[in-house]
């Protein structure tokens, strides 16, 4: 759900944009006569961006993410043409556990935020009790 | 008046676990479906903030009940 990333800084930041354009697979039956971009949709494109923040740091290249959380906020439909601007930020990131903010734009208008937890739970599975 | 250390331990399970008081004395990792992975680092998270501490990684691998962490914590000069 992400064409460009546009600026990173690992364990901090990540920015990029996504354009959706008119032949989207879901936009003919979401929906028939009003296409406009699924809410799943846009987070996953808010989660995939925050997951860059984290896989960028030094030894996270090519790990699994997974999702735990999302709390996400949708406030203007997204419509066939538009670019959907990206924005996270990373709130936390300790023991494999990522707490982090996303919002996404769209002609400098809020579409969606999220208040996400993400995990690479290779990293987390070490820190927990065994028994 | 400053909080007592017992209270100041009482309330990151609380908190981190949404539950009561008369629930802690029994509360061991995974006995209660807060207390998993997740909620488990976020616990551990909480604790290190509330007391100013950086637990190690065997700590916070044997951290696996409200009782045990206590005696965990005295490793850290933190009486409760």
């Amino acid at each position: 759900m992400i064409d460009y990333v546009t600026k990173v800084i690992p364990g901090k930041m990540a920015n990029g944009f996504k354009n959706f354009t008119n032949n989207e697979w879901f936009f003919p039956i979401h929906f028939p006569g009003h296409p406009n971009v699924p809410g799943a949709l846009q987070l996953e494109a808010l989660a995939q961006m925050l997951t860059v923040a984290i896989t960028t740091l030094p030894g996270n290249k090519g790990r699994v993410t997974h999702a735990i959380s999302h709390t996400v906020r949708f406030k203007r439909e997204i419509l066939p043409g538009e670019k959907l601007e990206i924005e996270t930020k990373v709130l936390s990131w300790k023991r494999g556990l990522c707490k982090g903010l996303g919002k996404g734009t769209v002609a400098g208008q809020v579409a969606c935020e999220a208040e996400m937890t993400i995990t690479i739970p290779e990293i987390l599975d070490k820190y927990i009790p065994k028994k | 008046m400053k909080e007592k250390t017992s209270d100041k331990y009482d309330k990151v399970f609380m908190k981190s676990f949404k539950i009561k008081k008369d629930k802690l004395k029994k509360l061991k990792y995974n006995s209660i479906s807060q207390w998993d992975s997740v909620g488990h680092m976020s616990m551990i998270g909480s604790l290190e903030e509330a007391f100013d501490i950086t637990l190690e990684m065997d700590d916070i691998i044997d951290f696996s009940s409200y009782e045990f962490g206590k005696k965990i914590l005295k490793k850290y000069k933190i009486k409760i």
